[in-house]
């Protein structure tokens, strides 16, 4: 099966730095594949990457095998692919029904200019947020004032939609408590189920070893290898990331991917 | 030092090239604020004579700031000139800046604003006589009632000077009550659309008790004369100075009774003629129109070459044709037959 | 419910429209006794109508520039340059009697300011430099460039049809159409008031007060333009085009600000740019058409402050940018980005202006009169500060 998304060769540098070194990576639907790594080891840029927000220096992206050309969040956007952003990228001064539809708005044409179609962006930002968390009620507050919980649900209604198929979440359970974390869980599960391929960043191994398919570990800009969650320990994944050693069941290959692929 | 080192420069060059080259100065001049209509003639006048003479000049535009003023004088006397001249901009704070012009050795004119120093010479139109000029023109037609004064900047001296000259002549008619001043206001950077806004809340606190507006320049009748049309009052007498185009078409019009021209090519080639005759070495004090400034209160006394302005009124327009300053058709634009003589024909 | 409930319940950005309402109010009564019934007169109203137009229209554009948490320093210095444009071509260089002279320079002189605020913002926007920068070096270059055209001179008079814009004798609207304009202005607001309470925007008591204050303003404003007679006749001036320009282009930037996408873009901006970028808002095309406006608001300003002046001057709309940014201020936007009102900002203009104006009429001078907006300045900021603490 082809993949569903690959990444291939992506380099990035900031000034003289090395975010990114040739990296390559795949997914396929219906997939969770974890990314760990140090601080700065190079995670949330190469998302950045994938959402459109950044541009690489080279490499290339392939959606269905096709390759595409990411040059703005609205494309990637259009593409299927949706990132929760580490720290949420909400607007505080906006209520949760604005930033739901934030540079998408629906709109109406009356005398020739494009006017927000409210009435319409409110129901479905309504029932897209009540999807995530049933108890979210407070849709005229400026989410400014609004708990971690209750953010994070409104940027996960933002990214989960009809037409998604590539979700990346950043670090999704960083700022929150046990009971919203596990909704998160659940979640990921859910979407699991309707054939998306997911990217899931984080810190807490243990919960990646229990949501993920398979592991990327990254490391100073570079792959450093690719575990298949049933097969590896926690262990494993800490040798990956401390001192870049690959253990032995690793799969072959740089990166994600696979030989036979890179072939053809 | 240097300076002795350059007039040994000179005399050198004038054995080559001859006695005109012995008495070719650099005159420097320092402008207060370039950016007003009158400094352009000023600076072309200026320019035509030295040339005239042999000289040449150097220029700076202190754009409005007394610590630019200071510096543009230095550079000034850095690139060697011989006579300074200086139109100050905040006239108190240039003084130390023309102080070490005069210890270097390079004498210093003020320029139409007077700089209190026993050593500067000062040539300009007098603010003062302008003042009095405006006073004795309303006066003419209006010898009593009550009069609205539109000052310029509070911040100008030379503002200051216009109001003296303006309160010389009727001061004692105030006093003794045949004048009231009803209203007066300063004008921000003696700019139009403020004395304007300013003339129209006149209006608004006095109505039609005034009889004359004593306005201190043109640009600024200009938005006295708007002010008082949107309230009907019309024909009042009003004054200026600088005889700016649209001011002396205003005059034609009727809208305006005087303005105090200053005929700047005038003054510019008198200052070029007193940078020459320093250039020549003469005595400046016994030259024609010098008379002595005194000022009790500093103990200042300073030569001076005071100009008095023209009184431009309907009666006399003709003068400022003569003179190139305006064409008869910017005069007479838009002026309704009957109204000037003028424009009649 | 006491005042003090209703007042919590407040918005509070309601809250600040009206306090800064209560203070104008304040500000006239004040003014009227000491100044003995003068402010409250018919040709007071008038000229301070017009004589806050001109900062209210700039401070529209202003308050979205400084929303997008930038800045414009130049608006006094473009204003300067396109009614010089305006004032040269049209009475120095094309001929005086042809009808089409005016429209067509007004057209030229809408287009320069746009064409410059597309410059400031394409700099702003791509190139990154920052607006401070930008617009300060604007202030030096559009100033400079209207002496180098004009090399210092006045032009006047313009032509008759183009002083329709400034008020006064040819820009009044007359008594008649004063109070059609006028109803229906208070439908319309009306309407957007009651549309709010329907949606939730607007509270009750928000509602009430706001509708109240500003329908007895726009009847009280119209029955003193009509009470203020033509000099010599008993026909009244009626509204000034200044202030219906103010209106209408208050009214449109607002529908955008409040009704259309590029609205919300505006605040995104301010508050988070990297949020807004990633998650797709067009940030430099956003800030780009906040100067480009700008840019145009200026030289609607230009045209009526050459219309009403009757003379293109070389100084005009000096210091023009510090009564708009205080205005703008004042009204409640903030220089941190991401907040700020239109109508705020056009009450602050009027405030500002009343001060000015009822200072004059008790014969206040000039240095006081600054000193005293100074303070009001610093005071609206101070009180926000502690509103904004409290709540
Ligand atoms: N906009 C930027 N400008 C310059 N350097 C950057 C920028 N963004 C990231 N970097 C650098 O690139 C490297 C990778 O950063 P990145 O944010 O991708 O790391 P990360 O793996 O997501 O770390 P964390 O776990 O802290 O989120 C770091 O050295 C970082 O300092
Ligand atoms: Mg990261």
């Amino acid at each position: 099966m082809k993949p569903l998304l690959q990444i291939e060769s992506m380099t990035k540098l900031f000034g003289g730095v090395h975010a990114l070194e040739e990296v390559s990576l795949d997914l396929h639907s219906g997939e969770v594949v974890g990314v760990i790594g140090h601080n700065g080891a190079g995670k949330s840029t190469l998302m950045k990457i994938v959402s459109g927000a950044l541009r690489p220096d080279h490499g290339r992206i392939r959606i269905d095998g096709e390759t595409v050309t990411l040059d703005s969040p609205i494309r990637a956007h259009q593409l299927g692919i949706e990132m929760i952003f580490q720290d949420l990228a909400l607007l505080d001064n906006l209520n949760a029904t604005e930033n739901f539809f934030l540079g998408r708005e629906l709109t109406r044409s009356f005398l020739g200019f494009r006017w927000n179609d409210a009435q319409r962006m409110q129901t479905i930002a309504k029932e897209a947020i009540h999807n995530i968390n049933p108890h979210f009620h407070r849709f005229r507050t400026e989410v400014g004032l609004l708990s971690g919980g209750q953010r994070q649900s409104v940027a996960i209604a933002r990214a989960v939609h009809l037409d998604t198929r590539v979700l990346i979440m950043d670090e999704p359970t960083a700022a929150l408590g046990p009971e919203e974390t596990e909704m998160v869980r659940q979640l990921v599960l859910r979407l699991k189920k309707r054939a998306l391929g997911i990217f899931l960043i984080g810190h807490d191994l243990q919960d990646i070893l229990r949501l993920s398919d398979r592991i990327v570990a990254m490391r100073g800009g570079r792959v450093v290898g690719t575990v298949e969650a049933a097969r590896a320990s926690e262990d494993d994944l800490l040798g990956m990331i401390i001192s870049g050693k690959v253990p032995a069941a690793a799969l072959p290959g740089p990166g994600a991917v696979t030989l036979d692929q890179e072939k053809d | 030092m240097k300076k002795k080192a350059k007039t040994l420069i000179l005399s050198a060059l004038a054995v080559a090239t001859g006695a005109q080259a012995l008495l070719a100065a650099t005159v420097g001049v320092s402008w207060a604020r370039f950016q007003e209509e009158r400094w352009v003639t000023d600076e072309k006048a200026l320019e035509e004579r030295l040339e005239e003479l042999g000289h040449r000049l150097l220029t700076a535009d202190a754009r409005g700031s007394s610590t630019r003023q200071a510096a543009d004088i230095e550079g000034l006397l850095a690139r060697g000139v011989d006579v300074l001249l200086v139109v100050g901009h905040d006239t108190q704070a240039v003084i130390p800046a023309v102080q070490r012009a005069l210890d270097d050795g390079v004498p210093v004119i003020a320029y139409e604003r007077q700089i209190k120093h026993p050593d500067v010479t000062y040539v300009g139109f007098d603010p003062v006589l302008v003042g009095r000029a405006q006073a004795r023109a309303l006066l003419e037609v209006q010898p009593d009632g009550n009069y609205v004064l539109i000052k310029g900047g509070q911040q100008d001296q030379y503002a200051h000077g216009t109001y003296q000259g303006q309160m010389d002549e009727i001061g004692p008619l105030v006093e003794d009550g045949t004048i009231d001043i009803i209203a007066e206001q300063w004008t921000t950077d003696w700019k139009p659309e403020v004395a304007q806004a300013n003339m129209e809340n006149i209006i608004t606190a006095q109505g039609d008790r005034i009889d004359a507006v004593l306005c201190s320049n043109d640009g600024m009748a200009s938005g006295v004369v708007a002010a008082m049309e949107q309230a009907g009052l019309v024909g009042l007498p009003l004054s200026g100075q600088d005889g700016d185009v649209a001011a002396v078409n205003r005059i034609a019009r009727g809208s305006q009774t005087m303005t105090a021209w200053k005929d700047v090519r005038v003054l510019g080639r008198r200052a070029a003629d007193l940078a020459d005759a320093i250039a020549k070495g003469k005595d400046l004090a016994s030259l024609p129109g010098a008379t002595t400034f005194t000022d009790e209160e500093l103990g200042i006394e300073q030569l001076a070459f005071p100009l008095d302005p023209t009184t431009i009124t309907a009666n006399n327009l003709e003068l400022m044709i003569e003179a190139g300053w305006v064409t008869r058709e910017q005069v007479c634009r838009g002026v309704p037959p009957g109204t000037a003589e003028i424009c009649e024909s | 419910m006491s005042w003090h409930d209703v007042l919590r319940t407040l918005d509070p950005r309601h809250k600040r429209l009206l306090a800064l309402g209560a203070s104008l109010v304040v500000i006239w009564v004040v003014f009227d006794l000491l100044s003995g019934g003068l402010f409250f007169s018919p040709r007071n109203f008038y000229n301070l109508a017009v004589q806050s137009s001109t900062v209210a229209l700039l401070t529209v554009g202003m308050v979205l520039v400084i929303i997008t948490r930038n800045i414009d320093l130049s608006v006094g210095s473009v204003l300067g340059l396109t009614g010089m444009v305006i004032a040269i071509l049209q009475i120095e260089v094309f001929p005086a009697a042809a009808g089409w002279n005016w429209p067509l320079t007004l057209a030229i002189g809408l287009i320069a300011g746009t064409l410059i605020g597309l410059w400031q913002g394409f700099l702003v926007a791509y190139v990154g430099i920052p607006s401070f920068v930008v617009t300060l070096a604007g202030l030096l270059i559009f100033r400079g460039l209207t002496f180098e055209i004009s090399q210092g001179q006045t032009f006047s008079p313009f032509q008759a049809g183009y002083r329709i814009f400034g008020g006064g004798q040819q820009g009044s609207l007359g008594e008649a159409a004063s109070w059609i304009v006028g109803g229906v202005a208070l439908v319309v607001l009306l309407g957007a008031l009651a549309r709010r309470l329907r949606s939730g925007e607007a509270s009750l008591p928000f509602t009430l007060l706001g509708g109240l204050f500003a329908s007895a303003l726009t009847l009280f404003m119209i029955y003193q333009f009509n009470a203020y007679d033509r000099p010599r006749t008993d026909l009244g001036y009626g509204i000034p085009s200044p202030l219906l320009l103010l209106t209408l282009a208050a009214t449109w930037i607002g529908l955008f600000v409040n009704r259309a996408p590029v609205g919300r873009h505006v605040y995104a901006v301010g508050q988070n740019l990297e949020a807004a970028r990633l998650v797709g808002v067009p940030v430099r095309r956003v800030v780009l058409k906040v100067f480009a406006l700008m840019g145009l608001l200026c030289a609607v300003g230009a045209v009526i402050t050459t219309s009403r002046l009757n003379a293109g001057t070389t100084n005009l709309g000096t210091l023009l940018e510090l009564n708009v940014i205080a205005a703008a201020v004042i009204g409640g936007a903030s220089l941190d980005g991401g907040r700020g009102s239109i109508l705020g900002g056009i009450l602050g203009a009027f405030v500002i202006q009343s001060l000015d104006t009822g200072m004059v009429l008790i014969g206040v001078s000039s240095s006081l009169r600054q000193i005293l907006i100074g303070f009001v300045l610093i005071g609206a900021v101070w009180v926000d500060r502690i509103a904004v603490r409290r709540s």
